[in-house]
C-alpha cells in the first residue's frame, strides 16, 4: 500500500517524503507505516518474532484504527503520527526472515 | 554423568564418496615405518587457549572444544542455563544461520554433538578429513559467537520439558542428581537439568551473561584427533577473546540426605562420602576400591562372583532378583564422591544396605587379599584402556586432562600410577568411607530404608 521511497535521504527528497507520508493518510488513524504492511507469510513470521512490548503496541494501534474506521472518524490533528515519529520497527525482522527464506531456496536448488 | 545432545545429526552416507584413503592403510610394508609418538605436546596460545592434537591417521577427523562451563558454574540466578545452552548449540550464530549449520554439516557428512557435565561443556565435531577446513567455521561460530534469538529460544521450551520428563522416568538419574544436591553446598550441587521453577524463565540476558563469563579462551581447550597440529593451531587462532571471565567458588562438601518417596516396589539408594579430586593418587586408590567392591557383572547374565558387594548381599537376602549393588565413584577437579549404589526390593532395603556397608567395613579393617587387589587393578586398567579405544572416549579423556591440568599423561603413565596403588592405600580409602560424614539419597518405597545416621 505505502510504496517505499528510495533509500538515499537527500535534503531535496525529505520535503517530498513528508508530503507523501501525510498524503497517504494512515497517520490520521494513528498508524505507523509497518502497521499497514500486507500480511503475507514472511510478514506473519516477522510479526511472530517481535518483542512483546512492540507487538502489544502494534495491536493497540490496529485496534484503535479499526474502531475509528468503523465510526467513520479520525483522530484529532495533534494525535496524528508525525513523519519523524514513525519507526520502521518491523523492517529488521522482516529482512531477516526474507534472508532465511532465500537461503533455504538456494539450498533447495542444489 | 553426562548428557548428550545430538544436534544436526547428519552422519549421512553422502560424505563417504569424498573420503581420501588414509595414508597407511594400503601399504603392505606399513609395519616397517617407524611410528613416532603422534601426540604433540600441548600448546598454549596467547589468548589462553590450550591446543592439543593426536594424529591417528584416521579418515575421520574429530575436533572437540572443551569449555569450563559445566553446571557447577551456574549461579543462583541462572540455574538451568547450561541445560538451555546445550540445547541451543545448533541455533543461529553470527556467522551462519541454524539452517545453514545443519545443511552445511549434512552436505559433508559431518556431525556436531554437545555433551555437558558438571564441569565441562564439550562440543565435538566429526568430519571427513578432507572437509576439515570448511566445517570448522561452524564449530567456531557455535562456540564463540552464538546469536541468542528470543524466538528460537522459546522454541526450545518443549525440548527442555522432554529432557526433564525422560530424566524423571529414570530413577538412576534422579538418585544421582539428588546425591549431588545433598552432598554439596554450592557449585557441584547444581543439577544438570533445568529446575522446574526456571523452565521458561531463562532469558537471552542469562544466556549472554553466562556465555560472556564462561566461554573465554582461557577456559577452553581445543583438541583434535586425526588432524595435523598446525591445522588445529590455525583454528585455535580464531578463538581470540581475551577477557578472563568470572571465577567460580570451590565446591564445599556438606554431607546430607535427600529422600524421595515414590511408588514402585524398588528402592534405589546411593550412599557416598567425600572422595578425592581427579588426578590425585587418592583418586586412584578410590577407583581401585571401587573395582574391588564391584561395578556390575563383567559377564552378561553372570552371577558376579568377583564383586564383594554382590556376594555380601546375596548372603543377606534371599531375593535374587532386583537386587544389585555397585560401588560408585565420581571425581571432579576439586572434590569427588565415593560410595555404594544399591537397588533392592522395598522390604529388604535395610538388610541390603547394611550388608553393603558391612562389606566396605570389612575392607577397611584390612580383609583384603593380594589376589583381590591385583584383580581390581587389572580390571581398572583394562576399563581405562578400553575406554580409550573409541575415538569418543579418547577425545574426552584428552580434552578433560588438557583442560584440567594443561598437559596430557599417556596411557602408560596412567596405568603405572594405577599399578602403584598399594593395599594400604585401598584400606585407607575404605576407612575414609566408613568414618567420614556420609551423604545419602534414596528413591522409591522408603518405609524400610534406614536414614543415614542409622548406618
Amino acid at each position: 500500500m505505502a510504496s517505499r521511497a528510495p533509500a538515499a535521504t537527500s535534503r531535496l527528497m525529505v520535503g517530498f517524503r513528508k508530503w507523501y507520508y501525510n498524503a497517504c493518510g494512515f497517520n490520521k488513524f494513528g498508524l505507523m507505516r509497518d502497521d499497514t504492511i500486507n500480511e503475507d507469510t514472511d510478514v506473519k513470521e516477522a510479526i511472530r518474532r517481535l518483542p512483546e512490548q512492540v507487538y502489544n503496541d502494534r495491536m493497540f494501534r490496529l485496534k484503535r484504527a479499526l474502531d475509528l474506521s468503523m465510526k467513520q472518524q479520525i483522530l484529532p490533528k495533534d494525535q496524528w503520527t508525525k513523519y519523524e515519529e514513525d519507526v520502521h520497527y518491523l523492517e529488521p525482522y522482516l529482512e531477516e526472515v526474507m534472508c532465511e527464506r532465500k537461503e533455504k531456496e538456494e539450498w533447495a536448488k542444489k | 554423568q553426562q548428557l548428550k545432545e545430538r544436534s544436526g545429526v547428519m552422519t549421512g552416507f553422502r560424505g563417504f564418496t569424498h573420503l581420501s584413503v588414509s595414508p597407511l592403510s594400503l601399504s603392505p610394508h606399513c609395519w616397517l615405518l617407524s611410528f613416532k609418538s603422534p601426540l604433540k605436546p600441548v600448546s598454549k596460545l596467547p589468548s589462553g587457549l590450550l591446543v592439543a592434537s593426536l594424529e591417528n591417521y584416521s579418515p575421520v577427523s574429530k575436533i572437540g572444544v572443551f569449555v569450563k562451563a559445566g553446571s557447577r558454574y551456574e549461579t543462583a540466578e541462572n540455574l538451568g542455563v547450561t541445560h538451555i545452552l546445550r540445547l541451543a548449540s545448533n541455533l543461529t550464530t553470527k556467522g551462519a544461520s541454524a539452517f545453514r549449520i545443519c545443511r552445511g554439516l549434512e552436505a559433508v557428512g559431518a556431525s556436531l554433538s554437545v555433551t555437558s557435565s558438571r564441569e565441562h561443556m564439550v562440543y565435538s565435531l566429526d568430519c571427513p578429513r578432507d572437509d576439515f577446513e570448511g566445517t570448522m567455521e561452524y564449530l567456531i561460530n557455535v562456540t564463540t559467537a552464538p546469536d541468542f534469538k528470543p524466538w528460537e529460544l522459546s522454541d526450545l521450551l518443549p525440548r527442555v520439558k522432554i529432557d526433564k520428563a525422560v530424566a524423571d522416568q529414570s530413577p538412576q538419574i534422579g538418585v544421582l542428581e539428588k546425591l549431588h544436591e545433598a552432598a554439596y553446598k554450592n557449585a557441584l550441587s547444581n543439577s544438570l537439568y533445568c529446575p522446574d521453577h526456571m523452565v521458561g524463565k531463562i532469558s537471552v540476558d542469562h544466556l549472554q551473561q553466562f556465555f560472556a563469563n564462561n566461554y573465554t579462551s582461557a577456559r577452553m581447550a581445543l583438541v583434535g584427533l586425526g588432524v595435523s597440529h598446525a591445522a588445529v593451531m590455525k583454528v585455535g587462532e580464531q578463538f581470540f577473546s581475551t577477557h578472563t571471565g568470572a571465577g567460580a567458588p570451590g565446591a564445599v562438601y556438606r554431607g546430607g540426605e535427600l529422600r524421595v518417596q515414590s511408588g514402585g516396589g524398588l528402592v534405589h539408594a546411593l550412599l557416598a562420602c567425600e572422595g578425592a579430586a581427579a588426578g590425585s593418587a587418592e583418586a586412584n586408590a578410590f577407583s581401585v576400591l571401587q573395582r574391588l567392591l564391584g561395578v556390575g557383572p563383567h559377564v552378561k547374565r553372570g552371577s558376579n562372583i568377583t564383586s564383594k558387594l554382590s556376594q555380601g548381599i546375596a548372603k543377606a537376602t534371599a531375593q535374587p532378583f532386583d537386587v544389585s549393588a555397585t560401588a560408585f565413584s565420581a571425581t571432579y577437579s576439586d572434590s569427588g564422591l565415593f560410595g555404594v549404589y544399591v537397588i533392592s526390593q522395598a522390604d529388604s532395603a535395610r538388610e541390603v544396605i547394611n550388608a553393603a556397608m558391612a562389606q566396605v567395613t570389612a575392607v577397611a579393617e584390612g580383609s583384603l587379599t593380594a589376589e583381590d587387589l591385583t584383580r581390581a587393578k587389572t580390571q581398572l586398567m583394562a576399563d581405562y584402556l578400553m575406554s580409550l579405544e573409541s575415538s569418543e572416549g579418547l577425545l574426552e579423556e584428552l580434552g578433560v586432562q588438557v583442560l584440567s591440568s594443561g598437559t596430557y599423561s599417556s596411557p602408560q603413565t596412567v596405568t603405572q600410577s594405577i599399578d602403584a596403588v598399594a593395599s594400604s592405600d585401598v584400606v585407607k580409602a575404605a576407612k575414609k568411607f566408613v568414618e567420614s560424614k556420609k551423604t545419602m539419597s534414596c528413591y522409591g518405597h522408603l518405609a524400610n530404608t534406614p536414614f543415614v545416621d542409622e548406618l
